[in-house]
């Protein structure tokens, strides 16, 4: 009863006040508050006549200039990649090297089951995995130093233009880009996003931006069945990606989740030197996650892939699934199992077809091999590419995505839906290729 | 040795005011990243021991306000206004003082145990801004601690208001902001209604309450709805 | 005095503001960053693509886009 006297009272005030005021109650109460603190301060606080000029403001004249602001974005998104990359390729050199050793031990413990599960389940399996531990930190160093340096809000704000014209937030921009290094801490940078729209919308279409892993297989197939345009096709995969991502982005924007994008008030806050420990402590809290699920979701995947080659299950399984994909030109029991298989990691599909073509491991010479035995063409070689790039992530995406949606429902969505574009995709280019060939 | 006393405190701060570094120097390596119960909102957690006492540090999304249009805001607002911390440290940055503080005077009208951390005064010192902290402290009547976080200077001064507070050394005087008088006589008319209501008047501020319906505060409308007997 | 709209202020132009209008989440946003009628507001730039725009309000600063900024009612100093 009082309850609704409270809500009823509540009306009547507010009424009362905005015919007083000609404005909501809600502005008169921040004025006042505003009032109160500067009030405060004129007997606090001196500030001289002229406000100096600070250095923050002069590297802004540079930084965010209106002509140099976007090249310099770019650049420094560069540098972060460059650093990512060149620092990590050795450590994860030392880390592949590392389980391939223990692997190759391993294989001699009797009896000869536990020897190749330990061999090729564990290390193998988890070595392919752990491999990312270090871009995956190394990004997140860079991004914690971009944020904590007070750069990141300045990009949010160069690119927000364009990321509003696809109904997205400047902020989602950083994430698009990190998916080209690795989609984990992409997704995982979303967190920056307010609007959970906005958020949610920037994590369902991160998967489209090709990364890292991906890249080993259109260099693979593009050299084998497209020696002359090589880097264009690989380009093409990347541009599709890029595409799909902003059609998507459109769709969902416009359909489950519809409603306005998040404002862009935002402070951009005196740049500041980052602190080492500051830094360590971002990447940890950050990169610690990715680790911990490597020792739990993947490693249980890890040991059921396994069990099913042993086990002799793969093949039966790869010929159960493999007509859906004939549509799309690839319906051979051996590129099912691949696409089953890379979902661990998507650069284990080319680690499939070398376990399933063995003498053929050198990648030029495989390429060929697929073409010959499959009976693959180029055209057949593009759709599959294209089913690599836009179906269900790796296993390291998908826990990532259920631990920042913190939802199965969108989880499940997100492997539902790219399965199925990706089948549509590789169909279509199949099919309509087919007719000109 | 005698039992450590344990206390709770939370950290209260605009994005950018240094919260972060200051929660890292309370609390070092002993941290803890959880999420707050039902959304995706990061909350961390941390100790410190400091005179006999086992302080634990919650660090509150960094926000402007404490309105309900944020998930944020709803999350580091009904911390304060539900668990009733010990004490809650709001960390302002002194270089962009009058911004900060509009979200210490929301603290203070929670009726909160408020120690006011005037981070940065380095970069204030640079920009010319000359502050009176014992004035400060003074008209807004709480404990203002002044620090350079990532130099980790006044962390100590900190540790030491915050105990007092627990002591019950210092005792949070009740702020009321005037807001003029057609505000200030729909506010009595609503808070005279609160206080009828046992169990809201003993679980929030009935002013604070008042106030935020003339806000028209959706959280707290909805609040008002769902628990109609 | 003549008031514009804080979208239509060219870059390094001043002003007071009137009045901020807007509704619901917006409204309230820009009151809580300080944009409240009285205080002295300055347009610092325009972002490279032409839109959001940066302003200095109470020492500091502040992005918001032009549609955002059209809630903001000015007086040109």
């Amino acid at each position: 009863m009082n309850r609704e006297e409270i809500l009823r009272a509540q009306e009547k005030s507010l009424a009362h006040l905005r015919s007083v005021y000609r404005e909501d109650a809600e502005t008169v109460i921040a004025d006042a508050r505003y009032g109160f603190i500067s009030g405060l301060l004129t007997e606090a606080m001196r500030k001289p006549a002229i406000e100096r000029r600070t250095i923050s403001d002069l590297i802004d004249k540079v930084l965010i200039n209106r002509w140099l602001g976007i090249p310099i974005f770019l650049a420094l998104l560069y540098g972060v990649f460059q650093f990512t990359f060149t620092v990590s390729v050795p450590l994860m050199d030392w880390i592949d090297e590392g389980f391939g050793w223990f692997a190759d031990q391993a294989t001699t413990i009797s009896p000869e089951w536990l020897g190749s599960f330990i061999g090729d389940g564990i290390f193998g399996g988890l070595g392919s995995v752990l491999v990312f531990v270090p871009p995956i930190f190394l990004l997140f160093l860079a991004l914690a130093f971009l944020e904590d340096c007070g750069y990141l809000a300045r990009a949010a704000f160069v690119m927000d233009r364009l990321m509003h014209r696809i109904g997205l937030h400047g902020r989602s921009f950083i994430p698009m880009m990190l998916g080209f290094g690795c989609n984990v801490p992409a997704i995982m940078a979303t967190r920056t996003i307010e609007n959970p729209k906005d958020r949610l919308t920037t994590i369902l279409i991160n998967p489209f931006m090709s990364c890292g892993a991906r890249l080993p297989i259109y260099i693979l197939f593009a050299g084998a069945f497209f020696t002359a345009h090589q880097g264009l096709v690989v380009f093409s995969m990347y541009a599709m990606g890029i595409i799909l991502a902003i059609i998507m982005g459109l769709v969902f924007r416009k359909t489950l989740l519809r409603g306005p994008s998040g404002h862009f008030v935002m402070e951009l806050p005196p740049y500041r030197l980052p602190t080492i420990t500051g830094l360590v402590v971002h990447m940890w809290e950050r990169g610690k996650v990715f680790l911990v699920r490597a020792g739990t979701i993947i490693f249980a995947a890890v040991v059921l892939i396994w069990l099913l080659d042993y086990t002799g299950a793969l093949e039966p399984i790869g010929r159960a699934i493999a007509p859906i994909f004939s549509p799309a030109g690839f319906g051979q029991w051996q590129a099912a199992v691949a696409l089953v298989f890379g979902l661990l990691a998507k650069e284990v599909v080319i680690g499939t077809f070398g376990t399933l073509f063995t003498g053929a491991e050198e990648l030029g010479g495989l390429g060929d091999v697929i073409g010959f035995d499959l009976g693959w063409t180029a055209l057949i070689a593009f759709a599959f590419m294209a089913m690599t790039l836009i179906y269900v992530p790796c296993m390291a995406v998908i826990g990532t995505i259920r631990r920042e949606t913190n939802s199965w429902k969108w989880t499940v969505f997100v492997i539902g839906y790219t399965l199925v574009l990706g089948w549509i995709v590789a169909t279509l280019i199949y099919q309509i290729g087919s007719l000109f060939t | 040795m005698r039992m450590a006393k344990e206390i709770t405190i939370a950290l209260a701060g605009n994005p950018n005011s240094g919260k972060t570094t200051v929660f890292n120097n309370l609390t070092g390596a002993r941290q803890h990243v959880g999420n707050w119960p039902g959304v995706t909102v990061e909350k961390k957690e941390g100790t410190c021991r400091y005179q006999g006492y086992a302080i634990k540090v919650v660090d509150l999304p960094g926000v402007y306000s404490f309105t309900a249009y944020s998930i944020d805001e709803v999350v580091a607002r009904n911390f304060v206004v539900e668990e009733k911390p010990d004490a809650v440290v709001d960390i302002v940055d002194a270089s962009n003082l009058e911004r900060n503080l509009y979200l210490a005077v929301q603290l203070m009208e929670m009726g909160t145990r408020l120690i006011v951390a005037l981070n940065m005064m380095d970069q204030a010192e640079s920009r010319g801004y000359k502050i009176d902290v014992p004035q400060l402290s003074y008209l807004l009547d709480v404990p203002v601690v002044p620090m350079v976080a990532n130099r980790n200077r006044g962390t100590q001064e900190l540790l030491e208001e915050i105990v007092k507070m627990a002591d019950g050394e210092v005792q949070p005087r009740k702020f009321r902001l005037d807001y003029g008088r057609e505000v200030e006589e729909e506010i009595a008319k609503l808070e005279e209604l609160i206080s009828q209501d046992d169990e809201l008047s003993q679980r929030y501020s009935p002013r604070w309450l008042a106030v935020k319906l003339l806000e028209g505060d959706e959280e707290v409308v909805k609040t008002l709805r769902a628990t109609k007997e | 005095m003549p008031t514009k709209l804080l979208s239509e202020l060219k870059s390094k132009e001043k002003g007071k503001i009137a009045k901020v209008g807007g509704g619901g989440s917006i409204h309230r946003r820009l009151l809580d960053m300080g944009l409240v009628s009285g205080s002295e507001i300055e347009v610092e730039r325009v972002a490279p693509l032409g839109d959001p725009m940066q302003v200095r309000i109470k020492g500091y600063h502040l992005t918001l886009r032009k549609e955002e900024a059209a809630n903001i009612q000015v007086e040109v100093i």
